[in-house]
Formats: structure tokens, sequence, C-alpha cells
């Protein structure tokens, strides 16, 4: 186990450090080289010079890429001229609201996918599955801002149930009203459990067809038992590592949503700062978000190798 | 019937690998997915979809070129089946004309992934060691990045037009493809034929070409058709954010995101048709994906 | 429908047969046909002996196999009888049949890797049969456990309890297999294929295994197999099997030596024997296995068989016996070319 952990965690530093080479290299190839990106297109060259001057941008690139990383280490991800503001300030009044949101329907969606998941594999090929299967592929074609539109248009504008934008201010003002939490979680909920549940069925079905539970029936063990007592635990590990590599299409489903509801997470901060071409902002959520989906990737293998053994012996693959 | 069929139901044989190169030679997938219904009404689906697109223009003729202010936002009546968006564009001729810039970029994007993938993925696969361990560090690291933030940012920095979404789009959507491959390549690698070429002395590219990516064959197409239905969502997305190509073309994301001013004033027909187009494109290629998968007899998880 | 073949005079023992099939039927529902992997078998076993049922791929021995142990999948339509200690099987509920398996049946499958599962230790596999049908509790199924993997001759059993399957090496895996099988004790075990997959040493002991369990407890015990030479030196009778139909069955050395089914000839001819000179080649037999979908009229091995006239096609032979030697043939091999079988010209 120590050998697996050791060399999951040296891959995960390596593909951080990877994360920063590429968003470094993106902040260089803007064009007219970064001064001019972040100061803007009123900068006049004198600007670009003493910008070019402060920031070391007259060293050579490896030592400029030590510097930024090192910075970027500390806490320092840039300024937005745009916003007037750190990057890291803006990121820390709109990291938590993002996690609120894709957190909750994330889990949400893992607690309702599973038991589906396993109702489709034991009904399968039965009215119930086709039922659910149906829904499922319907829903995992849809894309996720239509997703967002049709229940705003149905529960918001047509009911007048829920509210249609998200509340502005700061985290506690998300908390204290749940109801404008409904259609945002709803929305990034449906368009993952769709997969998730589809993952599962399968994952299920592909237990039931092996050997051991064919072992085990032969042992007298009963439906429950063989779900409940085998396929579970041999199902979860692919289930667990499925999350970690879901982490990429949820946060983009979450940025959609934000941008649909106007909540006012790091989405909606990096499109905002996309149309006012403001590119430390759009660099610094690259940033934290390559790290956040590193780091989740890395969880959930290690919870992997924790229930099935197998992992963990496989270490020196790949 | 085989016993091999019957051995399938009675308790599982073969590898997955290996029912794959038996179920791509002899073209044994093609009469497998033939007969699945679903999988060839998503076909068909698929193909009316690219003539109302590509053919239906030249037996429905309207003007999408220039704007007819005083003909906007009509109800559907004779002679606009779908009424017309808020320019005074035909609707449905919109329909068309979105249809083939997103069937376009979509098509294009995906054979960019799958082509830059394979190359990849088989490339790692095959030699291991630490030139697989740095690629795939690559591809983890883009992974890492959603898609959406790298479009948002490049799409700032480029002109809009369809080569561009389309090498943009493909740019993203290769590290899947790069995954699957690389698995296929590592367990073929020490097939014995695999071993057997080597040691004859051939040369590493013909026996990537001729050994690994021929026998992924049914793990690329799939993979390739799920691309495309991706690419769709994908490009719907981007230019939802309104990043997508400029006016007078135009796609159904677009579309929907021009609609989407009027949901409050009921114009239905300005956001469901785009929306449905969606919908249906994306679902119809999930489905063939999916019994190509089925036909292939390749592992759902994987794919 | 065929009554079982009746025993050698001197060999019949007091006490009734542990398992006894009368003209079973199975067919399995596909979605495109019906395949009719059993056709009207007929057998006994008694305690403490072996039976090896013989053929090749696809002749419908796993079929039977299966079936004797209510694992059939729910696709299978099974007619005819089953009786273990005259209770009959056949018909049924899922329910009565789990309380049979693994108890008062048990079975053996061929990849012992696939056959545990990965993510449980062996101990809780070894002893989950005692725990589902006596209800035993953790701790003394994991001592019952260790008991068995003791008896079957598993080195340091109590350490074994918590390791995972992966971290044993095949043989291992077998004998944690049939430890988990045999753990209550049951009266009938069907074992399929259970050498197959593991190397010609281990081979040997496992089925050495076999031969001392099956004293031991009493089983009957069904070996099913491809292989001749497992069925040679483990089986007390052998009943050989072609398209799910019986080709042949009797005492081992009476199958071996005097062999009447043509497709019995053909089987011994395509075998290493000692008597096989050594500048001959191995026979074949030419032909593909038939359609069990579509079973013909006539015999179902006459279309490979080179003794075949006109009355093999047309009607299925009936069952001619001798001394609780029994075959279906219309042209039965005689003495010389019985003689000829280690020349391998067939």
């Amino acid at each position: 186990m120590i050998r697996f952990l050791r060399q999951r965690c040296s891959q995960a530093v390596v593909v951080l450090l990877l994360v920063s080479v590429i968003v470094f290299g993106l902040l260089h190839l803007l064009p007219g080289g970064p001064a001019r990106a972040i100061l803007g297109t009123h900068a006049t060259p004198t600007n670009i010079a003493a910008f070019n001057q402060q920031n070391g941008l007259n060293s050579p690139v490896p030592v400029q890429y030590w510097h930024w990383l090192t910075g970027v280490l500390s806490g320092n991800l840039g300024f937005s001229y745009v916003q007037n503001e750190s990057v890291s300030s803006l990121l820390a009044q709109r990291l938590p609201k993002t996690a609120l949101l894709a957190g909750v329907s994330v889990l949400l969606a893992v607690l309702i996918a599973v038991p589906v998941g396993f109702f489709q594999a034991v009904r399968r090929h039965r009215a119930g599955d086709y039922v659910v299967t149906t829904v499922a592929l319907v829903l995992y074609s849809t894309p996720a801002f239509w997703v967002g539109i049709l229940l705003i248009d149905v529960l918001a504008v047509r009911l007048r149930v829920f509210p249609a934008e998200a509340p502005q201010g700061s985290f506690s003002a998300l908390i204290s009203d749940p109801q404008a939490l409904v259609l945002p979680v709803l929305t990034i909920t449906l368009v993952t459990v769709a997969g998730f549940s589809r993952y599962i069925r399968s994952s299920v079905l592909d237990e039931l067809a092996q050997d051991y539970v064919r072992m085990a029936r032969s042992k007298g063990a009963s439906r429950r038992v063989i779900l409940f007592g085998h396929v579970l635990r041999n199902a979860a590990g692919p289930v667990v590592t499925l999350l970690g590599l879901s982490l990429p299409f949820i946060v983009s489903g979450t940025l959609i949503t934000e941008y649909v509801f106007n909540y006012p997470g790091i989405g909606l901060l990096a499109f905002d700062a996309a149309t006012s071409q403001d590119y430390p902002v759009i660099l610094g959520v690259v940033i934290v978000v390559g790290a956040a989906t590193v780091v989740g990737s890395l969880l959930a293998d290690i919870t992997h190798a924790i229930l099935d053994p197998r992992v963990r012996a496989s270490a020196g693959i790949g | 019937m085989s016993p091999e069929n019957v051995a399938s139901v009675l308790g599982p044989e073969q590898s997955t690998a290996e029912a794959e190169a038996e179920a791509t030679a002899g073209g044994v997938w093609l009469r497998a997915f033939v007969r699945n219904r679903l999988a060839v009404t998503g076909l068909v689906v698929i193909v009316a979809l690219l003539l109302l697109s590509f053919v239906g223009p030249l037996f429905y003729h309207t003007d999408q070129v220039h704007t007819r202010l005083g003909m906007e936002t009509l109800a559907p009546g004779a002679g606009r089946p779908l009424g017309t968006d808020d320019v005074g564009y035909d609707e449905l001729g919109r329909l068309m004309v979105g249809g083939q810039t997103m069937l376009e970029v979509a098509f294009g994007a995906a054979a960019v992934a799958v082509v830059l993938g394979v190359l990849w993925g088989a490339t790692a696969g095959y030699f291991g060691g630490l030139l697989d361990a740095l690629m795939m560090r690559i591809v983890d690291a883009l992974l890492a990045i959603p898609a959406i933030l790298l479009l948002l940012f490049l799409a700032t920095v480029f002109r809009p037009s369809v080569l561009m979404l389309i090498i943009v789009v493909g740019v993203t959507a290769w590290l899947v493809p790069a995954r699957l491959i690389r698995a296929e390549a590592l367990s073929l690698r020490s097939r014995e034929y695999v071993l057997a070429a080597k040691t004859m002395g051939v040369r590493s590219p013909t026996i990537i070409f001729r050994h690994i990516i021929t026998n992924s064959l049914g793990t690329i197409l799939v993979n390739a058709t799920l691309q495309v239905a991706d690419a769709i969502l994908l490009v719907a997305a981007l230019s939802f954010l309104g990043l997508g190509v400029a006016p007078p073309a135009t796609n159904w994301g677009a579309m929907l995101s021009d609609g989407l001013n009027y949901t409050y004033s009921g114009f239905w027909w300005l956001t469901y048709p785009p929306g449905i187009a969606i919908v249906l494109t994306v679902l119809a290629f999930n489905v063939v994906g999916d019994g190509l998968r089925d036909a292939f007899g390749l592992d759902t998880r994987r794919g | 429908m065929n009554a079982p073949a009746t025993r050698r005079r001197e060999e019949q023992p007091a006490a009734a047969p542990v398992l006894q099939v009368s003209g079973l039927d199975v067919d399995i529902r596909l979605p495109s046909a019906v395949v009719h992997a059993v056709q009207d078998v007929s057998l006994e076993v008694w305690a403490g002996e072996t039976v090896g049922v013989v053929g090749e791929s696809g002749c419908g021995k796993s079929t039977l196999g299966l079936a004797l142990a209510g694992l059939l999948p729910p696709e299978a339509e099974t007619r005819g009888s089953i009786r273990q200690d005259g209770r009959e099987l056949v018909g049924l509920r899922e329910r009565e049949l789990r309380g049979i398996r693994g108890a008062e049946v048990g079975i053996v499958f061929q990849d012992p890797m696939t056959s545990l599962n990965p993510t449980k230790r062996i101990g809780a596999q070894v002893g989950e049969a005692l725990r589902l049908q006596r209800g035993a509790s953790k701790a003394a199924a994991l001592r019952a456990a260790a008991d068995m993997l003791d008896r079957v001759g598993l080195p340091r059993p109590r350490e074994q309890l918590d390791r995972f399957p992966h971290e044993l090496s095949g043989g291992m895996r077998q004998r944690v297999v049939i430890a988990s099988a045999l753990i209550c004790e049951p009266r009938v075990l069907v074992a399929d294929e259970p050498t197959t997959a593991l190397d010609v040493t281990t081979q040997a002991q496992i089925l050495e295994l076999f031969d001392g369990l099956s004293a031991e407890l009493g089983m009957a015990t069904l070996l099913v197999t491809h292989d001749m030479g497992v069925v040679a030196g483990h089986a007390n009778r052998v009943f050989v099997m072609y398209a799910g139909r019986e080709a042949e069955t009797g005492a081992t050395e009476t199958i071996f030596e005097t062999p009447r089914h043509r497709y019995t000839g053909a089987l011994l001819g395509s075998i290493l024997r000692m008597e096989t000179p050594r500048k001959s080649r191995l026979g074949t037999i030419p032909g593909r296995p038939p359609d069990l979908t579509a079973p013909g009229t006539g015999c179902p091995f006459a279309p490979r068989c080179t003794a075949a006239s006109g009355e093999c096609t047309s009607q299925l032979p009936a069952a001619s016996e001798e001394d609780g030697h029994r075959w279906s043939c219309y042209h039965p091999l005689d003495a010389q070319e019985t003689k000829r079988i280690p020349e391998a010209q067939r």
C-alpha cells in the first residue's frame, strides 16, 4: 500500500507541475505578450516596459517560470486590473460557493445513481430497466445549459416555485436561501446522474457475470447476499475511480450552470473575465480548478485502492 | 448457434480484448450491429439530420444572409413551418444552416481528436516505460483542466471560425481516446504475434499500425462516434456562451442563446427546435456508439 | 427413455445411489434459437465413487454439471428427473434450491482465479457456505475454514485465512475453491474441468486430492472433463457424451480396453498413450460438432463417423447393454478395431 501511495502521490506532483507549466505557457502565448494582455489594449509602450521590468519579464523564461511558480505556491496568483483586486482574493470569495454547488450536486447524484444503477442491472431487460435506461440516455444527451433553461422555464417562470437567479451576496447569504440553490443543484445533478447510473448499471452487470458470483450462488447465497455481500464492494471501486475521472466534466457542468443561473461562483467569474479579457483571473481559475481536479483524482484512486486489494498490489503500472 | 453463445449464457470465458479482435475480423460486428434496432434507428436519425442540414436548403430556399426586419419573431404559419427569429431569418432555414455548422465542426473535431489520440496513446502504450509515463502525465494534466475553461481562454485569443472551432474542440477532446488506446496497446503489445513481429525485425511504427491499431479498431470506432456526440455538446455550450461562429453563420447553440431572451414572451419556436435538435442528434450518436460497443463486445466501462 | 445402466453384478452395493438422473433434457432459450444442450441423459452415481463425464467442448457436459448443482440460468428449461438421495431436484423453486446448493451439492469450476471474489479474504470465502447454510457464527466458520484448508493440503492454513486470492498461486487457489465447496460436506461434488487451468504437476496433486476427499467424505463425485487422461487415472466409471446425448458409459477399464461407440474409439485414438507407436500421427476427428439448435434425426455422430451408414442418419440407435457397459451405436467397434486404436489410424 505504501508503495502504491508513494507512486500515485509522486505522479500527482508531476501532473500538478505540468498543469502549472501549461498555465504558464498559456500566459505567455497571449498575443502581444503577457504585459499587453494583463494591462489591456490601452496600455502604452511605457506602461508595458515598466510592467515588464517590475515583473521580471525580461529575464530568461525558466527564471520567470520559477518566480511565477513560487509566487503561485505562496498564494500570489496575480492581480486583476479589470476588477482592481488580487486574483487570490477574488477566488477566495467565489470558490466556497462553487464548492458548495458542486459538492451538493455530486453527493446527490451519487446517492441517486447507485440505487438506480443497481435497480437497472437487477431488472435488466425488464420494463423498469428500459424506462430508466431511456430516461438516462436522453438526460445524458442533453446539454447542461438546456436542462437549466428548461428548469427555469418550467419551475421558475411558469410555476413560480423556485427563483430563476441565485442570490449575489456572500456565502452566508447563499446558505440562508436554500430555495435558490434548488434549480442549479438540480441541473448539475440531472446531467451527472445519467452518466453515473449508466456506468454503475454496466459495472454491476459485469460483476454479476463473474464466476465468483456463480460460486456464491453455488453455496446457496440469495440475490440479496450476492448484491450486498459481493457485488457492492467490487463495483464500488470502479465507481470511485469514475468519480475521480468525472471531476473535469462535473466542473464544466457547474461552470455552465453558474452562467445560466447567474450564480456567483468561480465559473461566472471566469466567464466575466473572458468577456473582459481579464487573463490573470481566467488563468487563476484554471490553475485552481486544475489543482483541485488532480487532488480529487488522487483521493479517488486512493479510495479505490482501499476498496480493492488488487489495485494496491498493481503499483508499478503506468 | 455456436458453443460460444451458449457459453456466454453459462459463464464468462474470453477476455475482452480477444473478444474484440474476434468481432472485428470478418465483419461479425457489422452483423451484430444491424440486429440492434435501437442503434439502427439512431443511424437513420443521423442520416436524416445530415440530409436535412445539407440537402434541405436545396429544396427549401430561404435567405439566410440578409436580415428582414419587419418580419421578426413571427409564429409558425403558412410558408414558415417554424416561424422566424429575431432578425427575420426563417427559423427552419436557420436550423438547417446551424446543422451544417454543428455537424461539420463535430465530425471534424472528432476526426482530429481520434487521430491525435490514437497516435499518442498507441505510441505511449506500445513503448511503455518512461516515455509512456511522461506522455500519460501530460494527458492527465490536460484532462485536469476542464475543456470549457481552456476553450474559453482559446476562444478569446483566436478569431472564431469553423476551422478554429474544429481545432480547438479537437485539441481538447483527444485525451480520452489517447487513454483508451494506450490501455489497448499495453495489453496487446505482449501478444505473441506482436512479439513475433518484433523478433522478425519489423519496425515499431509498422507494428503499431498493423497490429496495435488494427486490433483496436472497435474501441476507436466506438470512441469516434461518442466523440461526435460530445463535440456537439461542447460546441453548443461554447456557442451558447457566445464564443461560436459569427453571424450570419450560426449553430444550434447560438440559436438557443439568441432565443433565450424570448422564452418569457412565449416564443417557443425560437428555443425548442434547436434544443430538441441538439438532444436528438447527440442521442442518436450515443445510441449508435452504444450499439457499436455491444456489437464489438467491448467492456462498457471503457470506451 | 433410457433407464440408468445397471452395474456389474459383483459390484452392486446394497445402498441406493446418491445421485440418480433419468431422462434429463435441458433446453436453453436464446433470443434467436433454442439450444438443446442435454438430451435424454440418465446416469447414477454411488457414494464414494467418481464418474468421469467426457466429451468435446459444447457436448453438454458442463450444462449437465450445472443442472445437477441447480445453477442453470433462467433461460434454461429442464425436464426429466434428478434425484439426490431420493429427493427430486427438477422443478424445485429457487428458495428450495438455495438450501440444497452448497449443503448437499457442491461445485468446483475451472478457473480458480475468477471463482474467488478478489476483494474478500480467503477465510471469509471458505467459510461462507457454512454461514449461509448452517447459520454458523463468523468465528466458528473461520475455525472450520482453517480445518478444511488443512484437509485440502494448504500449508499454514491459519495464516492463509487473512490473505486475498491474488496472493496465492493457481494450485493453492484451486485448493481454496475446493475447500469452500466442501465445507458443508455435501453428498455430491461436481467438478467442472477442475484442473484445466493448472499446470501438469499441480493437476496431478489436485486430482489426487479429489480421490482422497471423495473416499473420506463418501461423496458422489462427477468429474466433468475433456481430458481422457484425467478420467483414466481418477474415475471409477466413465460417461461419454456427444451432442448432448449419452454415447457410451461403463467402468473405466472397460471403456479404455473395449470401447464400443465409434466416437469413444475416435477419442481414444486422438490421445497419446503408452501403447501408441513412436512414429505414428495422432488421430483427429474430422468435421465439427453438430449444431445443438437443430438436432437432426439419427445418430448425431454420423456426419463425422467413418463407419456411418443409411440407418445411422435416419434413426437414433437403441442402447445395447452388456454387464454394466452400455453404448448406442449401429456399428460398434469389434475386437480387431479396438486393438488398432493405439496406432491412431482414425
